[in-house]
């Protein structure tokens, strides 16, 4: 019982970051991008090149994607973002899907269909509690979940580039006249947001073995824990994640294995049938 | 009237497919092509016209093709299974559309994407009945009293002519009450309501007419290709018909064909790119959307238009 806690609240940290990176391109341009999971994937990828095929230390593997996947981000916005300012939120959503199926299929032809495992960034034997065992690789998860929730808080409240960014999400023109950087702004958002989801797939790759067709579900339960959480909602992304993480563990040992994945989709349905906004309301609802 | 030669042109080309190529394998695709076109033609009522992102539409699909396929299998008379198919993807797409059409954007896309998944996974672990991941094979055919089509060039007819019956109620639909109530729906939601029109009955109608296209579409699919598997009715398969419906023209009935089939055969014919295929593929989608945001329709419509302009 304890186990499957534990086991839940670490699977859930990662839908929650997942979670995070599409809330920082939704509050900025309103954008949901369906090309998250893949995001992820391709960060799981580029450590996996630096920490396995080049032998580099893991942590210097994890910069190095740091780094990739900004670069990755602001591709992303000019490829997709730029030509598709102001146009109906379906064709954004079709666009961002095919943007995926490019990276998916990228990554098949660059990396092979075979699974690949990642290192974790922490060794050492797993702490033992009250017969419920912890794993480093797990107190890492929470740790960084922990510290990126703390960051992206402070960023958003505290600094300036935060309060650029909501000034952008209210409404572009009026930051632009007031003179605003809002490319450069929209810019960082797309770098942090791809930014998080690779720190997602750098964490997932140790647990789950990364392949490139991984990113379809984790991206799909990114968007169950937005809907859940309401679109635009830092606590609504991190307690929807947890949530999530949670259902589909307990879901899984305690009713079937084989619907792991369908808890996630009847729980985002009940919630929509008795929330439209989700749990904790939409953030900026007006301009969707 | 001018534009029936082009018509006559293409109805000409269409029934003469057939004699001109003996190839099953080419037969074969174009049935599937034809098939997708008329689920295409069902999604772009509630897409098309009236608004509404739908993913669901595989799984319509899949409903009625394993509907048939089951029901057919036990022994039961192929007429009675186009009813069943229908009776499932109604109350399915009640069940869906009932709780959830309000909803706006995304939540509405995630919505039909969770259905599709739901519907998937039921498949795939209802092996018993479904056969899992295998599928099931030796569907038996469409037989009426004892007559039926017998091979793909009769069944190619079969399915033309379903595809044009298709075609016509979907036109006349577009030009009754409800279709205009449907297109004003898209325009504007407030705008129709102040006119009178019911959104949320014209939203329900919308996606459960384009239900019982899929519905009927995977009945004849299920019994002329006579083997079905979970692939065919998936998550990616719903994100390609929504491709055939934004890049063949949304809201047009001829663009919803013309997607269907080039982007049926499209894959095939290009098959020798391997996985690079696909690259090009998500590329290219980007490139109709960006570039020509109304689909190859549009731009068929813009030639004579810039030639009248002269």
């Amino acid at each position: 019982m304890g186990q499957l806690v534990v086991n839940g609240l670490a699977l859930g940290s990662i839908y929650a970051l997942v979670a995070l990176g599409l809330l920082l391109i939704f509050n900025t341009v309103q954008i949901v991008n369906f090309a998250q999971g893949q995001l992820l994937m391709l960060g799981a990828f580029i450590g996996i090149s630096g920490a396995v095929t080049h032998e580099l230390p893991v942590a210097m593997a994890w910069i190095v994607t740091m780094a990739a996947m900004a670069f990755v981000g602001i591709v992303f916005m000019v490829l997709v973002y730029f030509p598709l300012r102001g146009r109906p939120p379906f064709l954004v959503i079709l666009t961002t899907i095919a943007m995926g199926i490019v990276l998916e299929n990228l990554a098949l032809i660059i990396w092979g269909p075979l699974p690949v495992s990642l290192p974790s960034p922490v060794r050492g034997p797993p702490l033992r509690f009250a017969g419920i065992v912890i794993s480093m690789h797990q107190l890492f998860i929470f740790a960084t979940l922990a510290v990126i929730l703390l960051l992206q808080f402070l960023m958003l409240t505290r600094t300036r580039f935060g309060i650029l960014m909501q000034a952008t999400a209210q409404d572009l023109h009026t930051a632009r006249l007031v003179g605003i950087p809002v490319n450069r702004t929209i810019a960082v958002a797309f770098a942090f947001g791809a930014m998080l989801s690779g720190v997602a797939g750098l964490l997932v790759a140790p647990i789950f073995l990364a392949e490139p067709t991984m990113g379809g579900s984790l991206g799909l339960k990114g968007f169950v824990v937005s809907v859940i959480g309401g679109f635009g909602n830092l606590p609504g992304a991190v307690i929807g994640g947890l949530f999530l993480g949670l259902i589909e563990t307990f879901g899984a040992r305690y009713i079937s294995s084989n619907f792991r994945d369908a808890y996630a989709f009847i729980v985002m349905i009940a919630v929509l049938v008795a929330w439209p906004r989700g749990l904790f309301g939409e953030k900026s609802s007006e301009k969707v | 009237m001018k534009s029936r030669i082009p018509l006559a042109l293409c109805a000409a080309v269409v029934l003469l497919i057939p004699v001109a190529t003996h190839d099953g394998y080419v037969i074969q695709l174009l049935n599937i092509a034809i098939l997708n076109a008329i689920v295409v033609l069902g999604l772009n009522f509630a897409t098309g016209w009236t608004g509404q992102i739908n993913f669901g539409q595989a799984a319509f699909y899949g409903l009625g093709a394993y509907t048939t396929a089951i029901a057919t299998k036990a022994g039961l008379p192929w007429i009675v299974t186009p009813f069943l198919s229908v009776i499932i993807v109604m109350a399915a797409s009640l069940v869906l559309g009932l709780p959830t059409l309000r909803l706006r954007t995304y939540y509405l896309a995630m919505t039909t994407i969770g259905f599709g998944e739901i519907v998937r996974l039921i498949i795939v672990h209802w092996e018993p009945v479904t056969g899992g991941t295998s599928g099931l094979r030796a569907i038996p055919g469409i037989s009426v009293f004892g007559f039926g089509p017998q091979g793909q060039i009769q069944h190619y007819y079969l399915l033309v002519a379903a595809l044009a019956l298709a075609a016509l109620i979907a036109a006349r639909i577009r030009q009754s009450s409800l279709g205009r109530a449907m297109i004003a729906t898209k325009d504007s939601e407030i705008a129709a309501e102040q006119s009178g029109v019911d959104t949320t009955r014209t939203k329900l109608l919308a996606f459960m007419i384009g239900a019982v296209y899929a519905g009927l579409a995977g009945c004849l699919y299920a019994s002329s290709i006579r083997f079905i598997s979970p692939d065919s009715f998936s998550g990616i398969q719903a994100v390609l018909l929504m491709t055939m419906l934004i890049v063949g023209g949304m809201g047009s009935i001829t663009g919803c064909i013309i997607g269907a089939v080039a982007l049926t055969i499209l894959p095939e014919a290009l098959r020798f790119l391997g996985q690079w295929y696909l690259v090009l593929y998500g590329l290219g989608v980007i490139a109709v959307i960006v570039l020509a945001p109304g689909g190859l329709a549009s731009i068929a419509s813009l030639i004579p238009r810039r030639a009248g302009a002269r």
